[in-house]
């Protein structure tokens, strides 16, 4: 049965386009049927793959093209719905229309993947709200400071709303990104995130500089750094702690209920 | 009224226990005084480094026992008298001096493809006299 994931936070630059790209290329790589949609007006995603920035999600929210001729196939089981300025054009398209909440629900609903990873726009509109609507799970990346931390409260408090207007989730995750395991702010974070909210909080993604650099190539983390800290985790003893091969297998255990 | 039935919060992600707990013993050690902090970070490098030497498997508990007994005996380390016992098998076996076929039954796991069936005087090692 096909799962749909927003990786969502109103805080920017913590890291959701990253996250969702890198976990994507994984689970294609795994031969999990994979659609990226790219649901922020920077349309990012497409330059993160080395394409040009698109207005896929117009196509296929405003001129009704159909998924099939949208989508791009970027690698074997992964397509990728493209976004850019145009995007901003669809938020307007969606407040005019009747059940607009559920406009992203309803063109996804038949589409014959595994997985569908939604990469949410920071910020609280509309197709946000479209996103969290048609999420089985939430993936909320975070940086370890206060103000991003802050942000991952507003998301939880958003679907607390809209599972008050009848929406169920399986669940949610938080993600911990740009972890640096030396400072004392991280550990004291870090702790109180556990505290909170248990096992919600998936294992961290080391600070890594790798990171930046691979999108500047336009590569994958999987292709230009596969052996890099944000992808290995941190190594103690025998065992690896976080990383995104390890985030990678706690995606997989949800796609497998 | 019926005893309402408390249950516990699910436990944390293990990656994330662990990571906690390594960066807790850190951050109390970093207040330490220095001698003590050099002599915690010696004694972590030391069992670092014997961490790669260590193996689990799975042996029959009166091999096991066999072993630990004579290794008293002997007043060795259980280790070294295994680590000769492995390596002699591992050299008379790539001599082509011990042959497996005898002991092959076909496993219906899905990770073997064999499995080694034992007779019962092979493992009830007979002490020497």
């Amino acid at each position: 049965m096909m799962k749909i994931f927003a990786f969502a936070n109103q805080k920017g630059g913590v890291g959701k386009t990253t996250t969702a790209v890198t976990l994507a290329d994984g689970l294609a790589r795994l031969k999990i049927r994979t659609l990226l949609v790219d649901l922020d007006p920077q349309g990012h995603l497409a330059l993160s793959f080395g394409l040009e920035k698109s207005p896929g999600l117009y196509r296929l929210v405003c001129l009704d093209e159909p998924l099939s001729e949208v989508k791009v196939a970027v690698r074997p089981y992964l397509d990728l719905v493209t976004g850019d300025k145009q995007t901003e054009k669809v938020k307007r398209q969606i407040t005019l229309s009747d059940f607009r909440e559920t406009i992203l629900t309803d063109l996804l609903r038949d589409a014959s993947y595994d997985a569908v990873l939604l990469d949410m726009a920071p910020s609280l509109d509309v197709l946000h709200i479209n996103g969290l609507i048609a999420a089985d799970w939430v993936v909320i990346p975070t940086r370890l400071d206060a103000l991003a931390v802050d942000g991952v409260k507003e998301i939880l408090t958003t679907m607390a709303e809209i599972t008050r207007t009848g929406h169920s989730y399986q669940g949610y995750s938080i993600l911990p990104t740009f972890f640096d395991r030396t400072t004392r702010e991280t550990l004291i974070q870090f702790q109180d995130l556990a505290r909170t909210f248990s096992d919600h909080v998936w294992p961290p993604i080391p600070q890594d500089t790798r990171v930046r650099e691979t999108a500047a190539y336009g590569k994958t983390m999987w292709d230009y750094s596969p052996n890099s800290s944000a992808m290995e985790g941190y190594l103690e003893g025998r065992q690896k702690l976080g990383g995104y091969r390890q985030v990678l297998g706690r995606m997989m255990e949800v796609i497998n209920g | 009224m019926a005893e309402r039935k408390l249950e516990r919060r699910a436990a944390l992600d293990p990656a994330v226990a662990d990571l906690l707990s390594g960066m807790q013993q850190r951050q109390t050690e970093s207040q330490l005084p220095r001698k003590e902090r050099e002599r915690l970070t010696k004694e972590r490098a030391k069992i670092q480094s014997r961490r790669d030497l260590r193996a689990t498997y799975d042996l029959p508990p009166n091999l096991r026992e066999s072993i630990r007994v004579l290794a008293e005996e002997l007043r060795l380390p259980a280790s070294q008298l295994v680590t000769l016992a492995l390596a002699r098998f591992m050299n008379e076996y790539n001599n082509g001096q011990i042959d497996l076929g005898k002991y092959k039954q076909p496993s219906r796991s899905p990770r073997y493809d064999w499995n080694l069936i034992f007779p019962e005087d092979l493992i009830h090692v007979k002490k020497k006299k």
